[in-house]
């Protein structure tokens, strides 16, 4: 499982809008591009910036397994055509490219996910984001992370009150409505008490967040950014 | 020590409800990503992530359900391990399975529509069935039009390539998530927030 990795590389330093910047020029690219020499630039650059946040690549293919079986899967799909010549080579290699750049944007948010902390990416959803929604968004996922592991162990409460009464020997539909249920209703409870809670310490749409600024080393790093993007429409 | 001084403007007590529900529902997503029920005969076993989705547009109505499911998108983007398989980052977003991430909030957005006309909500277990069914298909339709969609623009594949591997093996399940999903919202013990 890929999560934040305290650390002091290079990756870590930087402003995390910054280097949401990144992966979104990255992303946006790689999705325009499926050509020999822009995937080879593509990869040296992928490359690099897995080397600035010092993540491992094998630790992070094995974290987006499930994801590689589809990208695994497409060329195969591409190349079987019915009737002869049963594999059609040129069809799988097209498809095996748009893969291939696919990897490489899940390389790069690895990155992202390794070098920087909750708390930071949430400070920036709300200084980017104006407004309201910005505030939602950015309490909302601190939330998520908050409630994450607590919801986790109710599930897994539940799956085992259930195993061990044999309701794992039920139908398909039975056992999925009692997790749904019982998981939906433990949530709600633990939601109405968290809204009392919250507005118990006034909660509010203007509160305090922790402090973000550039540094130099950002400015290039943003620079990157928007060639990245405006690479896209070439 | 920096200082700043500003009045406190209060959120609204049904908002913060509605809200608490929302990023509580996401939450619920992420812990159910890795439960999965093996089906008979069927090489895909049943995932509940989609389970949600309907019950996030069922009982959250059309706006909280897709902000829900917003908040969800959000924070697997920022890499909390929330998607499916443990996944996280803005890469899993543009990954194979993108489009069916990305449809989400529109698929919950449209059952709460249909089922609550409106953003006004009603209780989901006095609305008729053939309304919660025929919102529920459309639900579904939605999402894998644009699961497999995304995944055949993404990955050069032609319609059919994707339909076979993307989304034929889930059919299934999917007819039995939205059994579980009427069998849920019927049992009436989810009450919505009526403001």
């Amino acid at each position: 499982m890929l999560t934040y990795d305290p650390d002091d590389t290079l990756a870590h330093r930087l402003d995390p809008r910054s280097k949401l910047g990144v992966q979104i020029g990255f992303a946006a690219t790689a999705l325009a591009h499926t050509g020999s020499r822009a995937l080879l630039i593509l990869s040296v650059i992928a490359a690099l910036i897995l080397l600035a946040a010092r993540v491992s690549v094998l630790r992070a293919l094995y974290a987006y397994r499930f994801a590689l079986v589809f990208l695994g899967l497409a060329p195969l799909l591409a190349g079987l055509t019915l009737g002869s010549p049963w594999f059609d080579l040129g069809d799988a290699e097209t498809s095996a490219r748009a893969s291939y750049r696919v990897l490489l944007i899940l390389l790069v948010s690895a990155a992202y996910v390794r070098s920087t902390p909750i708390r930071a990416s949430r400070a920036a959803i709300q200084r980017t984001i104006p407004g309201k929604p910005g505030q939602l968004l950015g309490v909302g996922v601190s939330l998520i992370f908050r409630f994450l592991p607590v919801l986790q162990a109710d599930i897994r409460t539940i799956r085992d009150a259930m195993a061990a009464r044999l309701g794992d020997e039920r139908g398909v539909v039975d056992r999925a409505s009692t997790i749904g249920l019982l998981g939906l209703t433990r949530a709600f409870d633990r939601a109405d008490r968290l809204a009392l809670a919250m507005q118990a310490r006034c909660f509010a749409w203007n509160p305090t967040l922790p402090h973000l600024s550039f540094s130099r080393l950002d400015y290039p790093v943003l620079a990157l950014a928007v060639v990245l993007v405006l690479s896209a429409l070439l | 020590m920096e200082t700043e001084g500003s009045s406190v403007e209060l959120v609204d007590g049904d908002v913060v409800r509605q809200f608490a529900r929302a990023a509580v529902l996401a939450a619920l997503l992420g812990a159910v990503a890795p439960v999965a029920i093996p089906l008979p005969l069927s090489p895909a076993p049943l995932t509940l992530q989609v389970l949600f989705v309907f019950l996030a547009g069922l009982v959250l109505g059309p706006v909280w359900g897709s902000v829900s499911m917003l908040l969800y998108l959000t924070a697997g983007a920022i890499g909390i391990p929330v998607f499916a398989g443990w996944e996280a980052g803005l890469g899993t977003l543009f990954g194979p399975t993108g489009g069916y991430l990305w449809s989400y909030p529109v698929a919950a957005a449209l059952i709460g529509a249909v089922v609550h006309r409106g953003t006004d909500l009603r209780d989901p277990a006095a609305v008729p069935l053939p309304i919660v069914v025929v919102a529920l298909v459309m639900g579904t339709i939605v999402i894998y039009g644009m699961g497999t969609g995304y995944a055949a623009w993404l990955l050069e594949l032609e319609a059919w390539e994707a339909i076979a591997g993307f989304a034929l093996p889930f059919i299934p399940g999917e007819l039995l998530k939205m059994a579980a999903a009427i069998a849920i919202v019927q049992s009436g013990r989810i009450e919505p927030i009526q403001s």
